[in-house]
């Protein structure tokens, strides 16, 4: 909010700090100023009001205050004597009656008659320009002068054009409509909180004046209003309309009923001396529940214990009465303290704490490290895994993708999710944003499209939360990787599971269950699930070539999917030390011809199940297909590794082994091993 | 907090998400590390402490911190933290707009309320929250400029980390 530093000036006899040193102040003890700029010849300070400092401090009396404490300055509050006309009664002008005392705790009205409206004086016009408003003429840049000086918004209406010298205050019918000053029609609604005259809304309350009462030329009565609504109220009807003003947003953030009155009196007072009239007799005033001042108990030593630093009793009690706060003694060490009722932020011995302590200054807390018992934390087994996980793959060349959590409804429909699976969010920031993420793999195949062009080669991954209706969340783990690379997937896979301690690893032929629509995704032939134990974990695969078409991805791509919360179940459970066998190990090679569609896992699983624990490993080192072989065959080969944990195998143990192994693949009669 | 018993050490990395137009400095998700520390009698002083320790470590370099005063409804005393900058050491530069400071997080003294609907006596129990942008501190400390950066899933920024 934007304040004219001469305009501050005029509420001290002494010269205030230069307005780069002031701005320091204000930052250090009160509110962040954001920038202080010349302004012909004043400062504007741009002052970052705390919201819950709202109620007493947007105004520049508000930051007078501040300014007085902080610079140690008395400022000067004026009280506005009236000289009000005996031979003219308010009343007999206006009728106020309120039919809502919690939408409206107080509204006060004055009458000035026979005023001349016109501009404004330059000093006044100058200052509400600083302040970033544009006068209007006096009566109504009184009101809003009025507003900026003390924080209460004020609204004039012509007396004359109020049917039947009413006002009330009430909620308005639904459909009802109104005209503002800015000639704009809003249609109301019945939680809204109008003021009308006995025929027609003529203000939508404590936000925008209504056109028909407006102040002009040939005004000769004018009524002020100062009223006090409910915050709720006009945030409620403000935020509906889709109007703020500096009224609203005042009201808004709450404002001390007490203000109405001082507010008023300065306005009148201001219009008498520049617009010349008369005031007429009595303040109406509707103000059935009246506020007082609240009283907070403060432990003095719980100022020193929360904060961390000792101040004196006698700087406490100095503080709290520069702001304007009441003591009483009740013992030695606590005290009553009597919050003015502007302060509506203050409530309870930690406001009050607040206070002291910015006021004397955070800068002068002691960095202290605390006396306390060390407890190691608990191990975090999920970050343990997350960590080890994500280490494998980097050290396999892969790199670490954080995409949104959000997919479009175009990528819905590529990837052909149905809409009961998804969350939907209810308002997005954008298109782009409009259902959290089913799966990782929509955005790391983005990550391809955006970077297939520089490089040749690209491997990424991500660890994150993917999201299914209704209201569940998972942690997967997926990736992708560029080129015709599905056996190096795979292996990706093996090399993961097994740095993971999980030995136990099958990949199996996907069986979609009836309903089920993987292969949109997934190339059919080309596609398995992975399992652990008997238990699926997850999914890789090339991805179907429609797939990447609808993303322009000209590369081939191949992916996969683990459900994370499944896999660290498992390794945390299987995470067990195997001896590492102090006999040798030997190895044997393998060449098969089988036909194109069998599958490498099922060679392997064939061999691991043949050879049981004396197959130490096995390892694909090559396929190959087309040229002399025969047609539709493919010829895969394998290094096997032969330990046993208790003894040297014997060449003569191994060659049997061996030979097992290759009657077991045979037993498959397309299967035909090579020597 | 509601779970466990006092003395407590919390701290909490997260994603978040906002609803606002992104730019520079502003992301519709980023992760957010907010911490927690209750005991008997635990002080802003000692969060200064605390807080003053972590900045020097991460950003490995002496460096400065002060806290004015701010807003927060779960915290009362709230503080901003800043730390001097990093760029000029508080000298002023265009990085800090020219005030030598920099806005780290926003921090305070737990609301009694919040105790209290945790099931905690604030007369025995007190202590200090955090909150932070981690995306923040990572721009800072290798001057990334562009928020976006980190979920725009280019190569030639995730390669260098």
């Amino acid at each position: 909010m934007n304040f004219s530093y001469n305009w501050l000036q005029s509420f001290f006899k002494k010269k205030l700090p230069k307005p780069e040193k002031l701005a320091e102040l204000l930052t250090m003890h009160s509110f962040e100023v954001a920038e202080v700029k010349k302004f012909n010849r004043d400062w504007i300070l741009d002052i970052d009001i705390l919201p819950n400092r709202g109620p007493d401090s947007f105004s520049c009396l508000g930051i007078a205050r501040e300014i007085s404490t902080l610079a140690g300055f008395k400022y000067i509050a004026d009280k506005y004597e009236l000289k009000e006309d005996k031979g003219i009664k308010a009343r007999d002008f206006i009728n106020v009656e309120v039919r809502d005392k919690t939408a409206c705790s107080r509204y006060t009205a004055r009458v000035i008659t026979e005023v001349k409206v016109g501009f404004s004086p330059k000093w006044m016009r100058e200052r509400l320009e600083a302040c970033g408003l544009k006068p209007i003429n006096n009566i109504v840049d009184v009101a809003n002068y009025v507003m900026l000086e003390t924080g209460q918004p004020l609204h004039a209406f012509d007396g004359e054009k109020l049917q039947d010298r009413k006002i009330i205050v009430r909620f308005a019918k639904e459909g009802e409509k109104i005209i503002t000053l800015d000639e704009e029609r809003y249609r109301l609604e019945k939680e809204m909180l109008v003021i009308t005259d006995a025929k027609k809304p003529v203000a939508i309350a404590g936000i925008k004046g209504g056109k028909p009462p407006e102040i002009d030329l040939k005004t000769k009565i004018v009524v002020l209003e100062s009223a006090n609504f409910n915050p709720r109220v006009i945030r409620r009807a403000s935020k509906r309309i889709d109007l703020k003003t500096d009224a609203s947003w005042r009201f808004e953030h709450g404002i001390d009923p007490n203000l109405t009155e001082f507010a008023i009196n300065r306005a009148t007072l201001l219009i008498q001396e520049i617009a010349g009239g008369r005031i007429a007799q009595g303040l109406i005033d509707f103000y059935p529940g009246k506020v007082f001042p609240k009283r907070v108990k403060l432990d003095l030593d719980y100022v020193t214990s929360l904060l961390g630093i000792k101040i004196s009793h006698q700087e406490i009690i100095a503080i709290l009465k520069s702001l304007g706060f009441k003591i009483k003694h009740l013992k030695s060490k606590i005290i009553e303290v009597e919050v003015p009722t502007f302060r509506l932020d203050v409530s309870i011995p930690e406001d009050l704490i607040e206070e002291i302590g910015r006021i004397h200054g955070y800068q002068e807390i002691p960095a202290q490290f605390p006396v306390a018992a060390l407890i190691p934390p608990k191990r975090n087994l999920d970050i343990f895994w997350e960590n080890l996980s994500g280490g494998i793959l980097k050290e396999a060349g892969f790199t670490e993708a954080y995409n949104y959590s959000f997919i479009s409804e175009k990528d819905r429909e590529i990837f052909r999710y149905s809409k009961r699976e998804l969350m939907e969010v209810e308002n997005p920031t954008s298109l782009d944003f409009q259902y959290l993420r089913p799966s990782l793999i929509p955005n790391l195949l983005k990550n391809i499209e955006k970077n297939f062009r520089d490089f040749a080669e690209i491997k990424i991954f991500e660890l994150g939360k993917i999201f299914h209706h209704p209201k569940t969340e998972k942690k997967v783990l997926s990736g992708v990787m560029s080129g015709e690379v599905f056996y190096e997937t795979k292996g990706t896979i093996d090399l993961l599971l097994n740095k993971l301690g999980v030995s136990n690893i099958w990949f199996d032929e996907y069986r979609p269950k009836p309903g089920e629509n993987k292969l949109s995704i997934w190339q059919p032939k080309k596609c398995a699930e992975i399992k652990i134990n008997h238990e699926k974990i997850g999914f890789l695969g090339e991805i179907s070539p429609k797939i990447l078409d609808s993303l322009k991805v000209a590369i081939k791509v191949s992916a996969f999917d683990i459900d994370f919360e499944k896999l660290s179940k498992l390794t945390s459970e299987e995470h067990e030390y195997r001896p590492i066998s102090r006999f040798p190990s030997a190895v044997r090679d393998i060449a098969i011809l089988v036909p194109r569609e069998v599958k490498v896992a099922q060679v392997l699983n064939k061999i691991y199940d043949t050879g049981k624990k004396l197959v130490r490993d096995v390892d694909l080192f090559d396929i190959y297909e087309g040229g002399e072989l025969p047609a539709g065959k493919k010829n895969l080969a394998f290094h096997i590794i032969y330990q046993a944990e208790d003894r040297t195998m014997t060449s003569e143990e191994i060659d049997g082994l061996q030979k097992k192994i290759i009657s077991a693949l045979e037993k498959n009669r397309t299967w035909q091993v090579r020597q | 907090m509601e779970k466990n018993n006092p003395p407590l050490r919390i701290i909490v990395p997260g994603r978040v998400f906002r609803r606002e137009a992104t730019d520079a400095s502003h992301e519709i998700n980023f992760y957010h590390l907010e911490g927690l520390m209750i005991d008997k009698d635990i002080s802003a002083a000692n969060f200064k402490a605390i807080i003053q320790d972590f900045y020097r470590e991460f950003f490995g370099k002496p460096l400065k911190i002060r806290f004015i005063p701010s807003f927060f409804p779960f915290v009362e005393p709230g503080f901003q933290v800043d730390i001097s900058c990093l760029n000029c050491q508080g000298r002023g530069c265009s990085a800090c707009q020219q005030s030598g400071w920099l806005e780290m997080m926003g921090a305070g003294m737990v609301h009694p309320n919040v105790l209290k609907n945790s099931g905690l006596n604030p007369k025995f129990w007190q202590g200090f929250a955090f909150g932070m942008g981690i995306e923040r501190l990572v721009m800072m400390k290798y001057k990334i400029n562009d928020i976006r950066l980190f979920y725009g899933g280019d190569l030639r920024f995730l390669k260098q980390f």
